[in-house]
């Protein structure tokens, strides 16, 4: 069995998780066309090599980000989304834009 | 005869529980297992392996920022990690499941209430919206079954079902493993009675009568079987 090291709960078999794909910086909603937005939403990279996903231990319902090697399948760290996401970020309105 | 129909509430596994012979007596507003006709022989049980049907116990739950700090203010003790859980002074626990989430569980001596009703009724006193954060309150009893698996083979069997390490050397008291037990999401929690080894574990109420036949399936080899209330409260007194 493959095991995923959970940052809340340790070293655990991987089919505990679930994978979310691949960790993208999400665009101002109110300044991004139609094609950007439909890329953020639903076009992955598909990476081949280190890549950065949401992972969720299923039991806890616990988010995370792990770093993974495409090729090899190797996952290389997983750490909190906090150590990413570290402070609360507001879109300005469509009618409020420059 | 009392019978769990003539209660409010009543377990998940009640049903089981009948089938088995269970003799029920009233706890607060639930019918519990107190015994299936000799408790005595399963006190001695559940040294060895028994089950036991604690989900008409008293349990909740707190979560969300400032849960942690209004639970301590309100005296509980919490432990400083997560995934690790801390008696009270009434035979209580509180287990930690997250930096923000906290599970507590009633004493399986307790007569009632208890506790986690006397934290739900200090919660819901205090004005909306909070002056400062204190979480939400994350109501248990309904959204889990409890069980509780003691005796000395308790982690030889849980090797069968879970591929979490039990062993007593190698998971201390009063830790918490919230893992996948026999396919289903469990909670899992080391709580030695009296110096037997025992483990509480609480997994989707709508999964209490398949986890039930799992464990006691998984138990055969061992001996083990279903034991009352009466001698989970008996290995608490030594």
């Amino acid at each position: 069995m493959k095991i995923m090291p959970c940052p809340l709960n340790g070293p655990r078999n991987i089919s505990e998780f679930a994978c979310s794909g691949e960790v993208a910086e999400m665009p101002e909603p109110n300044r991004t066309g139609d094609e950007d937005w439909a890329d953020f939403i639903w076009m992955s990279n598909n990476t081949a090599g280190v890549v950065r996903e949401w992972w969720c231990h299923v039991p806890t319902n616990y988010w995370f980000i792990a770093e993974r090697d495409t090729v090899t399948d190797e996952i290389l760290k997983t750490y909190p989304a906090g150590k990413v996401f570290t402070a609360r970020r507001d879109f300005q309105g469509r009618d409020e834009g420059p | 005869m009392t019978a769990p129909g003539d209660f409010p509430r009543r377990s998940f596994v009640a049903r089981k529980l009948d089938e088995a012979g269970a003799g029920f007596g009233s706890l607060g507003d639930a019918a519990v297992a107190l015994d299936f006709g000799d408790s005595a022989a399963e006190a001695e049980t559940a040294r060895r392996l028994g089950l036991a049907d604690l989900s008409p116990l008293p349990r909740t739950g707190f979560k969300g920022a400032g849960a942690v700090e209004w639970l301590a203010g309100q005296g509980v003790e919490v432990p400083a990690e997560s995934n690790r859980a801390a008696r009270q002074s009434g035979g209580e626990l509180a287990a930690r499941l997250a930096p923000g989430e906290v599970l507590v569980l009633g004493a399986p001596e307790a007569e009632a209430d208890g506790l986690p009703a006397a934290l739900e009724a200090a919660w819901a006193a205090e004005p909306l919206p909070p002056g400062t954060p204190r979480g939400f309150p994350l109501p248990r009893r309904d959204s889990h079954a409890w069980f509780l698996v003691s005796g000395s083979e308790a982690a030889a069997m849980f090797a069968k079902l879970c591929g979490v390490d039990l062993r007593p050397d190698k998971f201390p008291n009063l830790s918490i493993a919230q893992t996948s037990v026999a396919r289903v999401s469990a909670i899992v929690v080391r709580d030695d009675r009296g110096g037997t080894l025992a483990y509480h574990l609480l997994t989707d109420s709508a999964s209490a009568e398949y986890l039930w036949d799992c464990l006691l399936d998984a138990m055969v080899e061992f001996e083990g079987r279903p034991v009352g209330l009466a001698a989970v409260r008996a290995l608490g007194d030594g």
